[in-house]
């Protein structure tokens, strides 16, 4: 269908007194030859939008231009369907409410915003949503556990099918050995029973959910809708297709042989917490040593955990595990001496009742760090301690056991790190630093860039912990419970429920050709051009999201439903092949042409600013909502991700004559925020192959700069734009300005 | 450092003869930071800790015994009434000091006022026939069958001829009132209130049981006391030894009767008066607002407030048995409670409780500022406005 753009300047909130709205009129009409432009004095009202349907009916308008307030507030007002192609033009946020009004400068400015704008409608097109086939909404639950039997009940409870597979003959986990769990209900000063025999009862008597046990997963492959699971039971082979996955294997106790400075191995009677909780399920709490009663026990807490020799995070759960095992021991005896030795009590919530409780008990709690455990010469235990309350070292009573509250170990964090390709000889070591894979035999993803979920820190794997904390790197694989990080039952649930609606929102918007996350609605896809591509891997490699598999000769193969639309890989191809509908490095070269530079003696500097939508752009937002200023020099470019930046932009500005490039990306390393993962990173990389262009081309490489900005450093953020305009004021101007 | 060995059987000793909620503690130190023996130098205050003696305490840990902590506390109730978990610091300390006087190891100082008390029925090594000798001069009634109140004076106003005259002074008033009231005399005993808090359990039950055998025997039904303490013990401690009567402190029944018409008070202290809240007064039995309103009354120039008043009044260091203890000066907390009256530009400084009295007297002379500050037990201000 033809194209036909349509211009509409709003001269609300302040822009019309602060331009002159005839001559941006121009600039359309005139220079862009736009064949309907208007203008209105309130354009998200009734009145307004109506002004703009009739031309989309009557004068078959497709391409809407509109000239008015942030792209990030009134979505809804200038949405006039999927298949019209709306371009924002940010008049009110980054021109009038942070320049003053009236002036020659900012009238330059917002001209070149709609030059740029209307160049991006005539480039871009509206997405047509991406159709697989064959989709599922099922979900799959990996883990037989509490996590995964709540996860299981609820998406079954929301209507959803579900396949869940556990590794052992029985469903349950962990819990099957438990007594009872830590108090879930006032006055929370008692451990309570858990029925986990109701809840297997509800998972296997549901119609909707199919149980598979004594089962692995030997292969996942596909994308979100389209998953093919391979399932292994008992020697049998079995096949599904599902929709999302919940991974919910849990976790282990840290290995206690490796905890001898605490007596383990050494003593008999110095168990760890599962195996005396195990005892407590036998109904038979003995020494081991001598089959006697136990008339006395210390907890260890942290034993391993907060360790740098050992697990050096918190387990989060131990505490009030000990608490509850110190509680069985009083419930059977009060005079029964507990001794509790531990680092920081961390009783959250209600458990702080238990904790009480418990000081009413007569536990004895011991704050500081265990020096010995040791025979007391009669066969009995003893335990040392530095005592941070007293200042002093202590030394306790016999015991007869001492229990370990050893930490939680991720089952993901069980295997060898997986490396997706060495580098052939001669070949180089890859730039991209490799996400941490490793081969924990749970999902076995048939992805290029291996078998199991990218981990962060200690195995566990890594979320966005800032700001979306259920999401893995893999689109449609949502780690709940123990498997994603420490925590206890009550927890544990919460997240399997938590989790169990990402996996739901997933397949509900994956159906309809949407991006889940964090980018959620967005129906644009990457498109390949695969004729011109060179095989060189890039894409592949640096889609923090593994969505990209590759074929036998290194071609790339895109899996659109597990994309989230960062565009990472388009900054990456050198062939610049890889292609939004309405996102590409053409579109936004164009826009970049259209920014009109005035000639060196004119004096006005021009200084591209290339914007991650998701934290600086949003801050020069609120710099303009603050009525803060900053110099008229800069043109803003919102990037899908600054990962998504392609060389050929800084190439194609300063070519063109623009004095200087500003990068404003998230923070990038260790507690990254980029909200693609690596996108900032991997700019920061590309930065570094700048200064051969700019070496080429003969210019200072002060000529670009990257700042890390979070979405909260807006009030920097006039200091940070002006200090660069004065820097390149230093430098002088751009020598290619008047060819 | 050779260990130090955690006891369970000393620990529950300990609560055993009173510090009941000693495990509850969890350690959290808001009840050092909150003790007024963080606002004075010296030796006490760098040795004690209640947070660490009660840490001692709950692990039957050697090192609370000491004289200089064990014996600190003053028992303001600062610290326990602020308490997260509800600790009654107070009955902790008073039980670790039981663990040791009930063992016969009363520090040497105090033995003599212990002493005192078992012979004589008062700390103040007064003979018992001169327990009536304040009365010299009034014709103050006995306690009979048909009298109202019993009035029962503090030994501490009995002996100690400065505070006699709060003694005279609520007679005066009460006779001025109109009120039916009556004092019983030389068979009366202390209250045992601070012998209790020093931890002499046994000697405290002995008074306890000989006025209660004495009151009831009298028929006494109702008790106006002039000290706080007294007030607090026969309203918290003797009820469950048979101790039942309704026991109001002076200052509520005079504002009582002052609101009823029965008694009227003409504004005669000319010079600003501010008034120190007894802890026993105040923390201890919540009444803020009775010596209060009278005061009002009294002071032509009205009042000032401390700035540390009410819920946050500063101890003046007598309670818990501290009345007795030997403080250097520049460390007791009454310097601190003058100074306090003398940036409020106070020219009086009143309170309602014999210690205080005591202590804050003696504070006002070792900072030599008897000239600028007055302190007067409200009562005679109160006496003086007739």
């Amino acid at each position: 269908m033809e194209k036909k753009i349509g211009a509409y300047i709003c001269t609300g909130c302040g822009i019309g007194d602060a331009l002159d709205v005839a001559a941006l009129t121009k600039v359309a009409t005139g220079e862009y030859k736009v064949p309907v432009c208007r203008e209105h004095a309130f354009l998200c009202s009734e009145e307004g939008r109506a002004l703009i349907r009739a031309d989309v009916e009557n004068e078959g308008v497709n391409a809407l231009v509109i000239a008015a307030c942030s792209p990030r507030v009134m979505v809804d007002a200038f949405d006039f369907g999927a298949d019209k192609a709306v371009e924002r033009v940010n008049l009110r946020e980054q021109v009038v409410w942070s320049h003053p009004a009236g002036d020659e400068d900012t009238q330059m400015m917002a001209e070149d915003y709609l030059r740029m704008s209307l160049t991006k409608a005539k480039d871009m097109e509206p997405p047509v949503p991406f159709e697989g086939e064959n989709l599922s909404k099922r979900i799959l639950v990996v883990g037989g556990g509490l996590t995964g039997l709540t996860a299981a009940r609820e998406a079954a409870a929301a209507g959803y099918e579900v396949v869940l597979v556990e590794k052992s003959d029985q469903l349950g986990g962990y819990a099957r050995n438990v007594v009872k769990l830590p108090p879930m209900a006032p006055p929370y000063e008692e451990p309570q029973v858990f029925d986990l025999e109701g809840l297997i009862g509800e998972v296997t008597g549901s119609d909707k959910i199919t149980v598979y046990t004594g089962s692995r997963i030997e292969k996942i492959s596909g994308a979100p809708c389209m998953f093919d699971v391979s399932i292994q039971q008992n020697g049998s082979q079995a096949a599904e297709r599902v929709g999302a996955i919940v991974l919910a294997t849990g976790a282990v106790p840290y290995d206690a042989s490796k905890l001898e400075h605490l007596g383990f191995g050494k003593h008999p009677d110095v168990i760890t917490a599962d195996q005396l909780e195990a005892m407590f399920k036998a109904g038979e709490v003995k020494r081991p040593s001598n089959g006697q009663p136990v008339n006395g026990v210390a907890f260890i807490l942290c034993a391993g955990s907060r360790d740098p020799e050992h697990l050096p995070y918190c387990s989060a759960a131990c505490c009030v595990e000990s608490l509850k095992q110190a509680k069985y021991f009083k419930d059977a005896n009060p005079e029964t001496p507990v001794y509790i030795f531990y680092k920081d009590l961390r009783a959250h919530g209600n458990y702080e009742f238990l904790y009480k409780q418990l000081q009413k008990d007569g536990v004895f709690f011991v704050r500081g760090t265990v020096t010995g455990v040791d025979d007391d010469g009669a066969g009995a235990l003893a335990v040392s301690a530095e005592d941070v309350l007293t200042r002093s070292p202590i030394l306790s009573e016999s015991v007869d056991l001492v229990v370990l509250a050893t930490g939680m170990v991720s089952t993901a964090s069980l295997g060898k790190p997986y490396k997706a390709q060495q580098p052939k000889e001669g070949e180089e070591e890859l730039e991209v630093p490799a996400d941490t894979i490793l081969a924990s035999n749970l999902l076995n993803l048939e992805y290029r860039q291996g078998p199991e979920i990218p981990a962060l820190k200690y195995g566990f794997p890594d979320s966005h912990f800032i700001c979306f904390p259920y999401e893995s790197r893999r689109t449609g694989i949502y780690p709940a419970g123990t498997v994603r990080a420490p925590m206890d039952y009550s927890r544990a649930m919460d997240d399997a429920a938590g989790a169990a609606l990402k996996a739901i929102q997933c397949v509900e918007m994956t159906a309809q050709g949407k991006a889940v996350h964090p980018r959620a609605g967005d129906l644009s896809y990457p498109e390949f051009f695969m004729q011109r591509c060179t095989q060189c891997k890039r894409c592949t490699e640096e889609c923090p999201f593994g969505a990209i598999n590759e074929d036998e000769k290194a071609n790339p193969l895109p899996n659109p439903t597990r994309c989230r639309r960062c565009g990472v890989c388009m900054g990456a191809c050198p062939e610049r092949i890889i292609s939004f509908k309405n996102y590409s490095v053409g579109i936004i070269g164009n826009m970049i042409k259209n920014i009109e530079v005035p000639e060196e003696d004119e004096e006005k500097p021009r200084i591209l600013v290339l914007a991650c939508e998701n934290d600086a752009y949003p801050a020069l937002d609120m710099v303009g909502i603050r009525r803060a200023q900053y110099n008229p020099w800069v043109r803003v470019i919102p990037v899908r991700c600054l990962g998504s930046m392609n060389l050929v932009w800084i190439a194609d500005a300063l070519s063109k004559g623009i004095d200087g490039i500003l990068l404003l990306g998230c923070k990038h390393g260790d507690d990254y925020q980029c909200h693609f993962i690596k996108g900032s990173e991997l700019a920061n990389i590309r930065m570094s192959k700048i200064k051969e262009t700019l070496d080429r081309l003969v210019l200072e490489s002060d000529r670009v700069r990257f700042e890390q900005l979070s979405i909260t450093d807006y009030g920097k953020l006039p200091e940070i734009l002006d200090g660069f305009a004065s820097d390149l004021e230093d430098l002088g101007p751009n020598p290619y300005k008047d060819f | 450092m050779e260990p130090k060995y955690v006891s369970a059987e000393m620990r529950d000793y300990i609560v055993s003869m009173g510090a009941e909620t000693v495990n509850w503690c969890m350690q959290c130190g808001l009840c050092t930071n909150l003790c007024p023996w963080r606002l004075v130098p010296g030796e006490t205050s760098e040795k004690f800790n209640i947070r660490h003696m009660q840490r001692l305490g709950q692990m039957g840990m050697e090192g609370f015994e000491d004289e200089t902590v064990l014996f600190a506390c003053s028992t303001c109730g600062m610290c326990q009434t602020n308490c997260p978990r509800g600790v009654k610091i107070i009955d902790n300390v008073r039980g670790m000091r039981a663990s040791i006087v009930g063992a016969g190891m009363a520090p040497a100082n105090l033995r003599p006022i212990l002493g005192s008390a078992h012979a004589n029925g008062n700390p103040w090594s007064g003979p018992r026939e001169k327990r009536t000798a304040w009365q010299e001069g009034l014709d103050v009634p006995a306690f009979g069958p048909d009298t109202e109140y019993f009035l029962f004076v503090c030994c501490h106003s009995c002996y100690d001829p400065r505070s006699t005259k709060a003694a005279r002074s609520i007679v005066k008033l009460l006779q001025a009132a109109g009120v039916s009231f009556g004092v019983i005399g030389q068979e009366e005993s202390c209250c045992g209130e601070s012998m209790r808090k020093l931890g002499d359990e046994e000697l405290f039950q002995k008074l306890a049981q000989s006025n209660i055998e004495l009151f009831n025997n009298k028929g006494v039904k109702k008790i106006i006391t002039t000290s706080p303490h007294c007030l607090w013990t026969f309203t918290n401690e003797y009820p469950e030894l048979g101790g039942e009567w309704e026991v109001i402190h002076y200052t509520e029944l005079l504002n009582r009767l002052v609101e009823e018409g029965k008694l009227s008070l003409n504004a005669a202290q000319g010079k600003k008066v501010a008034f120190h809240d007894p802890c026993y007064l105040g923390r201890h039995s919540g009444i803020y607002d009775a010596p209060r309103a009278l005061l009002e009354k009294a002071a032509q120039d009205g009042t000032v407030e401390l700035s540390r008043n009410r819920e946050a009044s500063l101890c003046c260091a007598g309670g818990g048995g501290r009345i007795w203890a030997e403080v250097p000066m520049g460390e007791r907390f009454g310097e601190l409670r003058v100074t306090d009256a003398l940036e409020q530009g106070a020219q009086v400084l009143a309170t309602a409780c014999p210690y205080c009295m005591n202590m804050l007297i003696d504070a006002c002379n070792s900072l030599d500022k008897q000239e600028e500050l007055e302190v007067v037990e409200l009562s005679e201000i109160l006496a003086a406005s007739l």
